[in-house]
């Protein structure tokens, strides 16, 4: 026979020959390998080992009141808080899922808000913004003009007050 | 041998159990029977699946959290849902597979909802809550205790280190003693998955537990 550990498949005939699951033909066909076979017998070994640790582990008895408490649980039905928050525990499984949709979906707005061809408000060019003056705006500011070149003119190097 | 066995109103229903599951295994699963009876409305039979099945119940949950008044808090949980739901109950599988398939659920969810780290600091407070151990010559002295309880230490943490699926395999696999294809009916993955956990969670424990010899 094979050494069951050479491949996977066969490797948990080994779990099974060491808790019992074995039919007795190849519980026997098992036991003149593990003779033989170091590598299967360190297996075997250790894993009884484990299951004599595990058998070893008791569980606490159940509380005497559990059955009680459940029937009164069952005859008082379910609470609010189980009504309200019950259908939602059982998408907890799920909660990344639905964070990392929830992030994709926020994303998928966003890019729809802000595709291209969406027609985007742009400041008026200053042409523009020239077609609305009046004329008597145009008309007060030449005056402005024509007093600031009277000033200048006066404020020549020939005036020597305007140096100071 | 359970036409020997049952009345018959009981005839009828083990043939709806057998049309529903569809093979003769399935049609022995006596607890789909009794679950079928809840669902309409015997009460009684509940109390009976609840006696069966309480204990294995609790001591799966009990070794998947460990903590004991948890572990019973989510038995509870577990009980409550199985008769909620008793209106909608069909035998599609083994009955002890849709309730391991909650109790596991449960489980995971509590270890997920963060209650596992409050858990684990408790691991060492909860030792107290262990019955004395019954050893050959029946008064273990204070020694014996003291090395039953750090044996007992090292395996809770053992189990606690295994990955949570790997863990409810184990537990399924070595105290429900579940065949590969029922594990895989609860953990919803395949069987060639659970040979791959159990393996796997095997061999981490014999590297722990392997000195126990």
């Amino acid at each position: 026979m094979n050494c069951p550990l050479e491949t996977p498949e066969t490797a948990n005939l080994l779990l099974d020959y060491c808790s019992r699951k074995l039919s007795p033909e190849n519980t026997a066909i098992f036991e003149r390998h593990v003779e033989m076979c170091p590598a299967c017998r360190r297996f075997a070994e250790g894993q009884r080992a484990v299951w004599s640790a595990l058998d070893s582990w008791e569980a606490a008895p159940v509380s005497p009141d559990f059955d009680a408490r459940l029937y009164s649980r069952l005859e008082t039905g379910p609470t609010w808080r189980e009504r309200v928050f019950g259908p939602l525990r059982s998408m907890s499984a799920y909660r990344g899922r639905l964070a990392a949709a929830a992030a994709c979906l926020l994303l998928l707005v966003g890019v729809l808000l802000e595709r291209p061809g969406k027609p985007v408000a742009v400041p008026a060019p200053p042409e523009t913004a020239l077609m609305d003056v009046q004329p008597e705006q145009v008309e007060s500011a030449l005056d402005a003009m024509d007093v600031l070149s009277e000033f200048s003119r006066k404020a020549r190097p020939e005036n020597p007050e305007s140096k100071l | 041998m359970s036409d020997l066995i049952l009345a018959p109103s009981q005839h009828r229903m083990t043939k709806r159990v057998q049309s529903g599951m569809g093979g003769a295994a399935a049609a022995l699963d006596f607890d789909a029977e009794l679950m079928l009876r809840v669902k309409e409305g015997d009460g009684a039979s509940f109390g009976v699946l609840l006696d069966k099945h309480r204990s294995s119940v609790v001591h799966f949950l009990f070794r998947m959290i460990q903590n004991h008044a948890v572990a019973e808090e989510l038995a509870q949980e577990v009980f409550l849902r199985v008769y909620r739901s008793r209106a909608t109950y069909e035998p599609t599988a083994k009955f002890t597979t849709w309730l391991f398939r909650i109790a596991t659920h449960l489980a995971l969810n509590a270890l997920r909802d963060g209650k596992h780290d409050r858990l684990q600091e408790r691991l060492d407070d909860d030792l107290g809550e262990v019955p004395a151990r019954q050893v050959s010559d029946k008064r273990p002295n204070v020694e014996q205790t003291l090395v039953y309880q750090a044996r007992l230490n090292e395996i809770r943490r053992a189990i606690a280190q295994l990955p949570e699926k790997q863990r409810a395999a184990v537990l399924m696999h070595k105290y429900q003693e579940m065949e590969y294809s029922q594990i895989a009916n609860v953990l919803n993955c395949s069987e060639s998955a659970v040979k791959s956990l159990l393996f796997r969670a095997y061999e981490a424990l014999r590297a722990r537990l392997a000195h126990m010899a």
